[in-house]
């Protein structure tokens, strides 16, 4: 699909209902009547390139707009991130922890499976929970304040003391995968466990991890080949803005 | 059966090669990528068996580095952009080659994947020294550890464990210490 400026949004969706994610993400309210991409991106404050590029990659998946998403201002895509950390963390993670709840409550095998892929699931939880809150508690303000500061005549004393010591690379090292272990859950479910009594239920779990799991692999590429390089960007421009001594 | 990954640049060229290899045996996933970045991050996730890579295309590593990137047996074919002459090498394809030129080339590739793997990769059994191996993993012992019980060397230990993690398809400890449990290689009061 050619997504253009002038096409309806409910149209949009309706050809491509995946879309309904970047909606959400940006935080553009549903009602559209006959509006167009366009007109809904400027009566809700969104750039309409930064929602066409981002729109076009998930549509297309073909030619990902890493060069293109890097030249809008860093707080846009903070913001899309945190949308997106609060839909996990709010929506998919309880609800795949409800859905493991559920199937073991109904396991008459008397078997424990169920209840040791809850326990796994609850180490995964924490794990990524501890990985949300290092972004939205250090990485983000960090970034938010670089690309403020470097607007600034003079920066901020206790930022440019921060910003002396730190860079984004060595978040890079820190970030860890919190893919992996998805992974495995969702290798195990399909490949070793015995057949559940019900499938409607396990096969969901399924579904949805597969979805958790396509999903926080573009939150990842994303973080990595847009943000990080674009901030490094930011971080060279701030130095020789307020060189050191 | 083998993986592929297709690294070219041009869009008509890439959607041509996607749809011939939709039509060819003895490929199990197919992925194509076309930015520099996006390639290498495809390469790292994926390991495909074998790289359709155009020759003018500048990744950011050396071609050591990006063979030692690739699985052992991984092939690379390159995709170039001017016409070859007749009795061009078989790892090389160009832009304005015939379809059954191109279907040729990539089969022999493939032929020749499936005949260095050998066929007892296809029981994914784990041995009983693997069995053993992954029994103290999942106890949370370390390679180290592993090693000095076993009276083996650590490195020995880690070509197990790349072993047991490509046969089973699970790659964290937590991960192998559900598998063994399941499995009955340890017990649920074993662990902590």
């Amino acid at each position: 699909m050619h997504i253009s400026p002038t096409m309806k949004m409910s149209d949009l969706v309706q050809s491509n209902f995946e879309l309904l994610a970047v909606l959400q993400r940006l935080k553009i309210p549903f009602g559209f009547k006959d509006k167009s991409v366009q007109t809904v991106c400027r009566e809700e404050g969104i750039d309409l390139d930064f929602f066409l590029n981002l729109s076009r990659w998930y549509d297309e998946r073909d030619f990902f707009p890493g060069e293109t998403l890097m030249n809008h201002p860093v707080k846009w895509l903070v913001k899309y991130l945190r949308s997106t950390h609060s839909c996990y963390i709010e929506y998919h993670i309880p609800r795949i922890e409800n859905e493991i709840v559920r199937m073991e409550s109904m396991d008459q095998s008397g078997g424990k499976n169920m209840q040791l892929m809850l326990k796994f699931f609850r180490e995964y939880i924490t794990e990524f929970t501890t990985h949300i809150e290092l972004e939205e508690e250090k990485i983000f303000p960090y970034i938010l304040d670089l690309e403020e500061n470097l607007n600034k005549e003079h920066p901020d004393p206790d930022f440019l003391k921060k910003a002396r010591g730190y860079t984004i690379k060595d978040f890079l090292d820190e970030h860890s995968d919190i893919e992996e272990k998805l992974v495995d859950l969702r290798n195990i479910l399909l490949k070793y466990l015995a057949p559940p009594s019900d499938n409607c239920v396990f096969t969901n779990i399924l579904i949805e991890i597969f979805r958790l799991g396509n999903d926080l692999n573009d939150h990842t590429i994303l973080e990595e080949n847009v943000l990080i390089p674009q901030v490094v960007k930011l971080e060279e421009q701030f130095h020789k803005k307020f060189p050191q001594g | 059966m083998a993986k592929v990954l297709i690294a070219e640049t041009s869009y008509l060229v890439r959607k041509g090669l996607v749809g011939l290899l939709e039509q060819t045996d003895g490929i199990t996933e197919l992925k194509a990528a076309g930015h520099p970045d996006t390639i290498m991050l495809t390469l790292k996730e994926f390991s495909p068996d074998i790289l359709l890579l155009n020759s003018a295309i500048t990744l950011p590593v050396s071609h050591e580095k990006l063979v030692s990137k690739l699985p052992d047996r991984a092939r690379i074919i390159y995709i170039i952009n001017t016409p070859l002459p007749e009795d061009s090498p078989s790892h090389q394809i160009s832009v304005f080659d015939s379809k059954s030129k191109l279907s040729e080339k990539i089969s022999f590739h493939l032929q020749k994947y499936r005949d260095e793997t050998p066929e007892k990769e296809d029981t994914e059994e784990l041995t009983p020294r693997e069995k053993l191996i992954l029994k103290h993993v999942a106890l949370g012992l370390t390679n180290k550890e592993i090693a000095a019980k076993l009276f083996i060397s650590t490195h020995t230990v880690i070509s197990h464990r790349k072993n047991i993690t490509r046969k089973l398809d699970i790659k964290t400890v937590s991960g192998l210490t559900v598998y063994a449990i399941l499995n009955g290689i340890i017990r649920m009061e074993d662990i902590g």
